[in-house]
C-alpha cells in the first residue's frame, strides 16, 4: 500500500469520547469525590521514520448535588449536551489523512480505537425511547456542529447514518452491542457522572536533526528527534489543573525483539537491558532524559516479546529546567509493527456512469500465518471477520449479487457467510446497511467480497456544488472478534492507574477501517434548467403572440386600410376636390408651396413681359 | 431704506428656501415616520457582523482571504466571536493545494496568518447556500439549529453584512450553483426591519457590479457600499506567486488598509472610510447608497459597524433597576475626525442634499424656521471660495436693486 501522506504534513486524528461511567470499566468512580483532569502523552517511534504522538486528556465529573450544574474543571458545554440529549455514550472523531495499517500497526489498542476514517465519524448511544432516537440524533448533530464549528449537521442527512444491529465494537463491560434503545439502563445513565476523553493522535515526520555521523548505510538510520524538534517547544512543568502529567515513550514489541537480536549479535547478553534501570548503557539508542519508571508488558497470549514503556513524570520539571525528551539512534534498526490479522482494502470495479461494483479484499499477513499455523492442526480453525458497511441510497447495491472469493476461487456464499443482515436503502430516506459475519478457513491466503451496484440519479437540487468531484462512500468497518488488543503493563501500585494504560487494558476487538471510495455519478448539465426555461419561454411567447395576433386582427379593417394606402396621390386630390373636403396638412402645404411658386413664376413672367414690352415697344 | 430692503431680501430667500425644502422634508418625514421614530427611541445595544464568502474552489482563495481579513478586523475592533456569523464556502487552509497548510494569507509578504487563532466558522462548505443565508438574516431557523449559528440581534443592533464572491447585474453567485438576487436581499432586509432585528445595517459587497445588488433596498437605516458600479468589474489586488493565486481583492485590500491604521478607540468617520476609496486604485468606482440612512456620515464613527463601542451609562449604585427608556440619552461626546483626506470627493451628486435632509429630520422638534436658517448657513459654510460667492451675490442683487427703483419710478 502506497504511503498516503505527504511527508511534512502530519496526519491528525482527534477523537472525543464521552462515557457514562457505568459502562466504563472503572466502576470505582463513585468514590471519586471531585472532578479531576489528567494529561498524558505517548510517543512511539514508527518503522517508516516517523513518530507517533498520542495526547490523552481525561476529565471526570462525578455526579454530585453539591455544585448544582456547575463544574470546576469539566467543560460545561459537554455536560449540558449529555444531559439535554440523554447521551449515554458518544464518540466523535475528526481525521485528516489515513492511518497506515501496514506501517504503523494494526494490532495495538491505539490503531483499533484511535485510527479513524478520514473526515468526521460520530457514534452515539442514547438513553431515550426508541421513537425519539432519530430526533435526538438530529438535535445532537446540530448541537455538535455549533460546538465544534463543523458541518456535523450533515450527518442527519439520509445518506449518512445508520444503527448497527450487532455492534461493530464488542466492547468491554456490560455493553454487548451498540443498541440505540436501552431501556434497561434508563435512570442511572444521566444521573451518574461523566468521563470525557479527548485524544489527539498525530503522526509526524521528524526532520532529521543530525546526519553528520557517517554510516555506510546511513539512510537506514532512524531519524533522531526530540520534543523541541517535533513540536517546537519544551514542556515547562506540569499543568496546574491536572492531577497528573505523564509522558510515555513506547517501544513496540517487535522493535524490542529487533533490539534484542541486535544485542545478541553484539554479544551483549542481557535481554533485560531496556527494562533495567541502568539505562545509559543501551547500545542502540539514547534517551536524553532518564525515565522515572520502566514498564514492561505482561506477556499476551501470542506475544513473544513484551512492549516496553518508559514513563516520565513531569512533576519535577519547571520553567528553569524544562522537560525535553529526545531519542537519538546510534545503530540503524529496521522493524515492522504488528499488523492486523488480515490486510483490508476496498476498491471500486467497473467503469462508466451506469453501474459498478464494490470489492473488499482481505489478504493474510505474516501474523495470520504465524498465529493460525499453530492452531491449524486442529483442522476446525476458523477466522472470523465482521464487516459493517453503510452505502448511501444513490448507490443502489444489489445485495443478491454478493460474491465471495477465497484464494481467488469463487465460493458458495453460505460456506463463508455465517450471518448477514441487510437493510436495503430507501430512496431519500435511509441508506443501505450491510452487516456480515464471515468465517474463513485459517490457511487462507486472500479473500474478496464483491457487490454490484447501479448508480442512481439525484434530483437537481440534491447535487452538491462540486458534484463533478464525485460522491463518497463511507469506510467499511472490519473487525476481528477473535483477536483482542489488550495490553497489560506491570504496575506496582494500581491505585493511580494512568488513563492511557487503563485504556490499553481494555479488551476490545481488533478493528480496521477501509478506504473511503469516491464514486463519480452522472451529473447533469447544471445550466440545463436555464436552457429549459429559456426555450419554454420562447415557445410560450411565440405561441401566445401569434394567438393574440390572430384573435385581435380585424381582416376587413386592414383590407380597407390597405386599399386606402393603395390610392395614388392625384386620385385622392381629385377625390378631395370633388367632395370639397380639405386635403391632409402635409399635402396642403406642399400644394400651397407649389401654388406660391407658380404665383411667383407668374409674377416673374408678367414682370418679364412688361420689361420686354417696355424695351421693344416703349 | 437700504437696510430695510436687505431684511426683506433675507426674509424672501428664507421663505423661498422653506417653500422649496418644506414639501421634501415633510414628505420624507411622513415616509419614514413610524420606523424611524421607533428606531430613534431605541438605544444602540450591540453589534453583529455577518461575513459571507460565497465562492468555492481553490482559485477563489482571495474571497476566503477577504472574508477572513474582515473577520479579523471586526474581532480586533471589538465584536466578540459569538456575535459574528462567518460563512465560508470552502476550506482554503486545509486545501490540498495550499502550500502553507492551516494558514491563509491576504498579502504576499505573509506577515499575517488569517487562520492563526480561533477562527470560528459558523457555516462552512455546503452549508453556505442562499437558503441558509436568508435564514440567518431573517432568523427563521429550524429549532435544532444552535445559538452560535443564529443572528440573535435586536432592534438596537448595528449589523455589518459583508459579502464577497462573484456577482453580476443584480445577483450574487453562491458556490456556482445558485444566485442571490437583489430582490431577495431587499426582501430579507425588509423582513429584518419588520421584525426589529436591526437598528442600522451596513451592507458591504465586494463583487463585480456590486452596486446593482442594492437597487431594490427600501428599508430605512440601511447603508450600502459596493465595490463597483453597474458594468464594472472588481479586480483582485495582487497575485502571490508562492500560493499561486490572487490573495486579496482591491476593494477589500483598501478597506483593510484603512482599518489597519485604526484601533477600537479611534473615531474615524464612515465618510472618511468612503473617501479613502480611490477609483484609480480600485480600478472600479465604489458606490455608496446613503439615501436610506438618516445620520450624517461624518458623525458616524466606523466602529459603529466594524467595532463594538457601547454607550456606557454611569449609575450611582450598582444594579439599580433602570428601565431602558427612562434615562436620558447619554451621548458620548466624540470629536469626529472630519479632516481625513482633504478632498471632499462625492460620487453621489445629491448626497449633500441627502445629508441635509437627514440633518433636518434629526432635529425636527426644534423650530423649523431656525432650523432652516441653520441649514442655510451650513450650506453657505460649505461653499469653498467665499470671494466669488460674494461677487456673484452682489451681481444677483443688482437686478433686484434695479427692480424697486424701476417700480418706484
Amino acid at each position: 500500500m502506497a504511503l498516503l501522506l505527504l511527508l511534512l504534513r502530519p496526519i491528525l486524528i482527534l477523537s472525543l469520547f464521552h462515557f457514562a461511567p457505568i459502562f466504563h470499566s472503572e466502576a470505582a468512580l463513585g468514590s471519586v469525590a471531585e472532578e479531576d483532569f489528567s494529561e498524558e502523552l505517548l510517543l512511539r517511534p514508527l518503522p517508516d521514520r516517523k513518530v507517533l504522538a498520542h495526547f490523552h486528556f481525561q476529565s471526570r465529573a462525578p455526579h454530585t448535588n453539591s455544585n448544582g450544574r456547575h463544574h470546576h474543571l469539566f467543560p460545561k458545554a459537554i455536560s449540558q449536551l449529555v444531559q439535554k440529549f440523554h447521551v449515554k455514550e458518544m464518540e466523535l472523531s475528526f481525521t485528516q489523512g489515513r492511518w497506515n495499517y501496514d506501517q504503523w500497526g494494526g494490532f495495538d489498542p491505539l490503531s483499533s480505537s484511535n485510527a479513524k476514517p478520514p473526515g468526521v465519524e460520530l457514534w452515539a448511544v442514547f438513553d431515550v425511547p426508541h421513537k425519539q432516537v432519530d430526533d435526538s440524533w438530529k438535535n445532537l448533530t446540530h448541537a455538535l456542529s455549533g460546538l465544534f464549528c463543523a458541518s456535523i449537521n450533515f450527518l442527519e442527512s439520509s445518506t449518512a447514518y445508520s444503527a448497527p444491529e450487532w455492534g461493530y465494537r464488542p466492547d468491554s463491560g456490560s455493553l454487548s452491542g451498540l443498541h440505540l434503545t436501552s431501556s434497561e439502563f434508563e435512570s442511572e445513565g444521566v444521573g451518574s457522572g461523566i468521563v470525557l476523553e479527548q485524544t489527539l493522535t498525530v503522526v509526524v515526520q521528524p526532520s532529521s536533526q543530525r546526519t553528520v555521523r557517517i554510516y555506510s548505510h546511513e539512510t537506514k538510520l532512524q531519524p533522531s528527534w526530540s520534543l523541541t524538534s517535533i513540536f517546537g517547544r519544551k514542556v515547562s512543568g506540569r499543568c496546574v489543573l491536572a492531577k497528573s502529567s505523564i509522558v510515555y515513550l513506547q517501544l513496540d514489541s517487535s522493535l524490542v525483539a529487533e533490539l534484542d537480536s541486535l544485542q545478541k549479535e553484539n554479544n551483549i547478553s542481557s535481554t533485560d537491558k531496556y527494562v533495567s534501570e541502568d539505562f545509559s548503557s543501551n547500545a542502540c539508542f539514547e534517551v536524553s532524559v532518564k525515565p522515572d519508571r520502566v514498564l514492561k508488558e505482561l506477556k499476551g497470549f501470542e506475544k513473544k516479546n513484551p512492549s516496553v514503556l518508559y514513563e516520565f513524570s513531569i512533576d519535577k520539571y519547571n520553567e528553569s529546567g524544562p522537560f525535553d525528551l529526545g531519542l537519538t539512534w546510534t545503530v540503524p534498526v529496521a522493524w515492522s509493527c504488528q499488523k492486523a490479522p488480515l490486510h483490508v482494502s476496498r476498491f471500486l470495479m467497473g467503469s462508466g456512469n451506469e453501474r459498478g461494483a464494490i470489492a473488499i479484499s482481505l489478504r493474510s499477513t505474516e501474523l495470520t500465518n504465524k498465529l493460525l499455523h499453530t492452531d491449524s492442526n486442529e483442522g476446525r480453525c476458523k477466522l472470523e471477520v465482521k464487516v459493517f458497511q453503510v452505502v448511501p441510497w444513490y448507490i443502489k447495491v444489489y445485495f443478491h449479487t454478493l460474491q465471495v472469493f477465497v484464494n481467488e476461487q469463487p465460493q458458495a456464499v453460505s460456506d463463508v457467510v455465517e450471518k448477514m443482515l441487510v437493510s436495503p436503502s430507501v430512496d431519500k430516506v435511509s441508506p443501505g446497511v450491510l452487516e456480515m459475519v464471515l468465517k474463513f478457513p485459517c490457511g487462507m491466503k486472500s479473500a474478496a467480497i464483491t457487490l454490484d451496484f447501479d448508480k442512481g440519479f439525484l434530483h437537481i437540487d440534491e447535487y452538491p456544488p462540486d458534484a463533478n468531484q464525485g460522491f463518497d462512500i463511507p469506510s467499511a468497518i472490519i473487525s476481528f472478534p477473535n483477536f483482542r488488543t489488550s495490553m497489560q503493563f506491570l504496575k506496582d501500585d494500581s491505585s493511580d492507574k494512568s488513563s492511557i494504560l487503563s485504556k490499553f487494558e481494555e479488551n476490545s476487538a481488533v478493528l480496521a477501517y477501509t478506504e473511503v471510495l469516491l464514486v463519480p455519478l452522472t451529473t447533469p448539465d447544471f445550466s440545463m434548467p436555464y436552457n429549459v426555461i429559456t426555450i419554454t419561454c420562447t415557445v410560450c411567447a411565440l405561441y401566445f403572440g401569434s394567438l393574440l395576433n390572430v384573435l385581435r386582427r380585424r381582416v376587413g379593417e386592414e383590407e380597407r386600410l390597405e386599399n386606402k394606402e393603395k390610392e395614388p396621390g392625384w386620385l385622392r386630390k381629385l377625390y378631395a376636390k370633388l367632395t370639397g373636403r380639405p386635403l391632409e396638412p402635409v399635402e396642403s402645404t406642399s400644394t400651397s408651396s407649389s401654388l406660391s411658386s407658380s404665383k411667383l413664376k407668374f409674377i416673374i413672367l408678367v414682370a418679364g413681359i412688361a420689361v420686354f414690352w417696355q424695351v421693344y415697344y416703349g | 431704506m437700504l437696510v430695510k430692503m436687505c431684511n426683506l431680501f433675507n426674509a424672501a430667500v428664507v421663505v423661498a428656501a422653506f417653500l422649496l425644502m418644506g414639501p421634501i422634508t415633510f414628505g420624507k418625514c411622513v415616509a419614514f415616520g413610524s420606523p424611524s421614530s421607533s428606531s430613534e427611541t431605541t438605544m444602540h445595544t450591540n453589534n453583529w457582523a455577518v461575513l459571507v464568502c460565497t465562492s468555492r474552489f481553490w482559485f477563489n482563495y482571495r474571497h476566503m482571504a477577504n472574508t477572513l481579513s474582515l473577520y479579523r478586523t471586526v474581532k480586533r475592533l471589538g465584536i466578540p466571536d459569538e456575535r459574528i456569523i462567518l460563512m465560508l464556502a470552502d476550506d482554503m487552509a486545509c486545501n490540498a493545494r495550499n502550500k502553507y497548510p492551516a494558514q491563509v494569507f491576504n498579502n504576499e509578504n505573509h506577515r499575517l496568518n488569517l487562520y492563526g487563532d480561533n477562527v470560528e466558522v459558523d457555516y462552512r462548505g455546503y452549508e453556505v447556500t442562499v437558503e441558509n443565508f436568508l435564514r440567518v438574516l431573517t432568523g427563521r431557523h429550524e429549532t435544532a439549529v444552535p445559538r452560535s449559528k443564529r443572528l440573535l440581534s435586536d432592534e438596537g443592533s448595528h449589523i455589518l453584512l459583508y459579502m464577497t464572491g462573484h456577482g453580476g447585474d443584480e445577483f450574487l453567485k453562491f458556490q456556482d450553483s445558485e444566485e442571490l438576487q437583489s430582490h431577495d436581499l431587499a426582501d430579507a432586509v425588509k423582513q429584518m426591519k419588520e421584525k426589529h432585528r436591526f437598528k442600522e445595517l451596513l451592507i458591504m459587497v465586494d463583487t463585480c457590479q456590486a452596486a446593482t445588488l442594492f437597487s431594490q433596498l427600501q428599508s430605512p437605516g440601511v447603508l450600502a457600499i459596493g465595490s463597483s458600479m453597474k458594468g464594472e468589474n472588481s479586480y483582485s489586488h495582487h497575485l502571490d506567486s508562492d500560493v499561486g493565486v490572487s490573495v486579496v481583492d482591491r476593494f477589500t485590500f483598501y478597506t483593510l488598509a484603512f482599518f489597519e491604521r485604526l484601533n477600537m478607540y479611534d473615531n474615524a468617520s464612515l465618510s472618511s472610510l468612503f473617501n479613502s476609496y480611490h477609483p484609480s486604485l480600485l480600478m472600479s468606482t465604489a458606490y455608496y447608497r446613503t439615501d436610506l440612512y438618516q445620520r450624517h456620515l461624518e458623525e458616524v464613527p466606523v466602529t459603529n459597524f466594524f467595532g463594538s463601542v457601547m454607550e456606557t451609562i454611569h449609575t450611582d449604585s450598582a444594579y439599580k433597576a433602570l428601565s431602558r427608556k427612562s434615562f436620558s440619552r447619554a451621548e458620548i461626546k466624540t470629536s469626529f475626525d472630519k479632516t481625513v483626506n482633504g478632498d471632499e470627493r462625492r460620487i453621489l451628486a445629491d448626497s449633500d442634499g441627502q445629508d441635509l435632509l437627514s440633518d433636518l429630520k434629526k432635529e425636527d422638534q426644534q423650530g423649523a424656521f431656525k432650523h432652516l436658517w441653520k441649514t442655510f448657513n451650513d450650506e453657505v459654510g460649505k461653499i469653498e471660495d467665499v470671494d466669488s460667492f460674494v461677487q456673484y451675490g452682489l451681481l444677483v442683487m443688482l437686478p433686484l436693486l434695479l427692480l424697486p427703483t424701476w417700480l418706484s419710478w
